[in-house]
């Protein structure tokens, strides 16, 4: 092939406006750009985006990203400041970190304006609020749920099991070679088995730090509840686990339930809504659901929240608030819960619309219910809302898992995990 | 020609090739180097993702890292991987090489075929061992479980998650090995083969005593492609084990993305990103000045 200037010249032009293109168009008015990670309703939000346009005149440009990738995604674009995002999915629990980091800024300005504020949760509302500031707009409160197989409990004359304790001892007897008894979430991560842990730690007594509440962040995780509770969790999952338990996240708990090979699970209401789910279950009709496991001390469901925020470098924050008011709207949420398998929404009149009370009470009559009452049950600290929350989750969740896997003794996981918690304390 | 004018044309050429040079240079210098040295900055300061800098600059954290039980976790973890996947992966890759070069040299197919795993991206490569080695969702465990046979659960002990992670990336990259020897093998006269037949020796003293001594640079040279490759080991981590059970599969590289990323130590990060390169930077001089040595014979 032949090069001739004028060729070359059109190269360089093309791959220059090629390069431009994404400057171009974010220069634009009227648009914003809009990021996210892949849950139910975000994949619902991205399909009707066109209708925010038709309805405002500006275009979002939503990018809906797995979890991990949005993770690094979004560090490097708030490092770099470039205000490339205008709407960021902010989980309640990372809220605090990038608050103190100057990543996002808060919405109070915009919270008037909001088109179903005083249909918005108070609780999941509240998750946002930090230092007398509001940083986001909650869409989504997963929460902790149990699904369970009827019939095998049935056999064995149980209902669902109301402590940790019955859960174990129903685990005794329904546990065989084709049906483990029980699956919860293994893999290390504080979105991962520290979303599931600390039901059992609160159950029991047990605490992060001597007194989170009245300000006393004195780590605490090497208690004698704290103990008592991992060596139930260890017990339930070494002994009445499916084989391989020690590794398990969401997708193999999911695939494991759907095709019937655990009889019992507790994970956040999205997932226990896809185990039940006819349309995606061998076992739907065969399953119940219940308010997760409780203990002693009583009962302490996982909760996650969700929602957007607005990124202190977007360069219109003014369309990204009018994005969020539209997107957390009753009426936006009750068609994207009909869209989609959603039953996280945190607009509260929603749990009484006839449509989405008949869609999901063909999958479980109880469903919503079920998930009003845990909800009901849930502490907003359920994770310590704290800026390095990742590290000490991670912390201690890495340790929790080695003791689960049999490399460390469960005292061993504690000490260890609270030497790590002291020497972060220290930093 | 005068001696005048080739010294002119000499001296020109010099300055061509220069020239030619030039865009190579200037893209290593903005791609390489300069980020190069900014990590090297980065790794002298404190900063973190979330407190930013006190302005301190120093080099507290290379210090830290012999200090830090976690990171030389890490180094133990990286080596097994290394070692034992460099170690596989040649031994596969040149076993299959000279299988399709002396013994099936006409199944051109059969090439193709034994390279399609260095086609797949290392994330799918992760996703669908992941799948082998979860035994709920395992075709191996099912058929086995016909069997009334349990296979061994990999995934939850140090041991089997190390194994299994060199499995998953000895499938995917010994094609690599496999390219590079088997066009050193086409380097090699088959003369050597026919008079080494002559003389009496089998075939596999062929292989021992002509072929392989003849392939070593270039064993020696994918040897260290391999190694280094493996120091950046991450996406088999990441998906497979996230670094479980425990801690007990997190090698240096996954480490360093869990202080920068997960915990928002971006300077210790970059330490132990410095830290990496230096080591590879060693490894690959000498194995370079050793490989030039063996050449000049």
């Amino acid at each position: 092939m032949k090069l001739t200037r004028r060729g070359t010249l059109s190269g360089m032009a093309a791959t220059a406006a090629v390069l431009a293109a994404p400057m171009r168009v974010r220069a634009a008015t009227g648009e914003i750009n809009v990021m996210l990670f892949a849950q139910p309703y975000t994949q619902g939000l991205r399909n009707i985006a066109a209708d925010f346009e038709k309805e405002t005149g500006i275009r979002a440009n939503v990018d809906v990203v797995g979890q991990d990738v949005f993770e690094s995604r979004i560090n490097l674009t708030f490092t770099g400041g470039t205000g490339e995002v205008d709407v960021v999915h902010v989980p309640a629990i990372q809220a605090q970190k990038w608050r103190e980091a100057s990543w996002i800024r808060p919405v109070d300005d915009y919270l008037d304006a909001l088109t179903s504020r005083s249909d918005l949760l108070k609780g999941p509302m509240d998750s946002y609020l930090v230092a007398g500031q509001q940083w986001g707009v909650p869409f989504a409160a997963g929460v902790g749920m149990m699904a369970y197989r009827k019939d095998l409990l049935d056999r064995v004359g149980s209902g669902a099991p109301d402590t940790w304790a019955d859960m174990l001892a129903v685990a005794k007897q329904i546990h065989s070679d084709d049906v483990a008894a029980v699956a919860l979430r293994a893999a290390p991560g504080q979105g991962f088995n520290m979303f599931i842990f600390p039901m059992f730690m609160r159950a029991y007594g047990g605490k992060f730090f001597a007194d989170y509440v009245g300000g006393d962040l004195t780590p605490a995780v090497n208690s004698p509840e704290n103990l008592e509770a991992l060596k139930i969790y260890i017990d339930l999952l070494n002994n009445y686990g499916p084989q391989g338990v020690g590794t398990f996240n969401f997708p193999e708990i999911t695939a494991s339930m759907q095709n019937g090979q655990v009889a019992m699970t507790i994970e956040g209401s999205g997932v226990v809504s896809l185990i039940i789910d006819p349309a995606t279950s061998k076992y739907a009709d065969q399953m119940g659901i219940a308010v997760p496991p409780g203990g002693p001390a009583g009962r302490s469901p996982a909760i996650a929240v969700h929602g957007m925020g607005i990124p202190a470098s977007s360069r219109n924050p003014d369309g990204a608030a009018r994005f969020i008011s539209w997107a957390t709207s009753t009426e936006t949420v009750r068609k994207i819960a009909l869209n989609e398998p959603f039953i996280d929404f945190v607009n509260g009149s929603l749990a009484r619309d006839k449509d989405l009370v008949t869609k999901y009470g063909n999958i479980q009559p109880d469903l919503l219910n079920v998930r009003v009452a845990a909800l009901e049950q849930t502490i907003g600290h359920y994770r310590p809302l704290l800026p390095n929350w990742d590290e000490i989750g991670a912390a201690i969740g890495e340790n929790v898992n080695g003791a689960l896997n049999g490399l460390y003794s469960p005292e061993d996981a504690l000490e260890a995990a609270q030497d790590e918690m002291e020497m972060l304390a220290s930093f | 020609m005068t001696t005048k004018a080739a010294g002119r044309a000499s001296a020109e050429s010099t300055r061509a090739y220069r020239n030619m040079l030039l865009p190579a240079l200037i893209a290593v210098t903005a791609f390489g180097i300069v980020p190069l040295m900014g990590m090297f900055a980065l790794s002298l300061t404190d900063y973190n993702l979330i407190k930013g800098s006190s302005g301190h600059f120093g080099l507290d954290n290379f210090f830290r890292l012999w200090q830090d039980r976690r990171f030389v976790n890490s180094v133990y973890v990286l080596a097994a991987l290394s070692l034992l996947g460099v170690a596989f992966q040649v031994v596969l890759g040149t076993a299959v090489a000279v299988g399709l070069q002396k013994i099936v040299p006409k199944w051109k197919f059969a090439r193709s075929l034994f390279l399609a795993p260095y086609a797949v991206p290392h994330i799918a490569v992760a996703l669908v061992w992941l799948s082998i080695f979860t035994p709920t969702l395992s075709p191996i465990n099912a058929f086995f479980d016909l069997f009334g046979i349990t296979v061994p659960t990999m995934l939850t002990s140090q041991n089997g998650a190390i194994a299994a992670i060199v499995i998953a990336d000895t499938w995917a990259t010994y094609p690599f090995v496999m390219l590079l020897i088997l066009a050193a093998l086409n380097g090699i006269s088959d003369d050597l083969d026919e008079a080494s037949a002559l003389d009496g020796a089998s075939r596999i003293q062929s292989f021992f005593y002509i072929t392989l001594p003849l392939l070593f640079p270039a064993l020696l040279m994918v040897t260290l492609f391999r190694f280094i490759d493996t120091l950046k080991h991450f996406p088999l981590i990441f998906v497979m084990t996230k670094g479980g059970p425990g801690r007990s599969t997190q090698a240096t590289n996954f480490y360093g993305y869990v202080q920068t990323f997960q915990n928002s130590n971006v300077s210790y990060g970059a330490a132990i990103a410095v830290f990496l390169f230096v080591f590879a930077a060693i490894v690959s001089f000498y194995v370079a000045r050793l490989n030039v040595r063996l050449t000049n014979g």
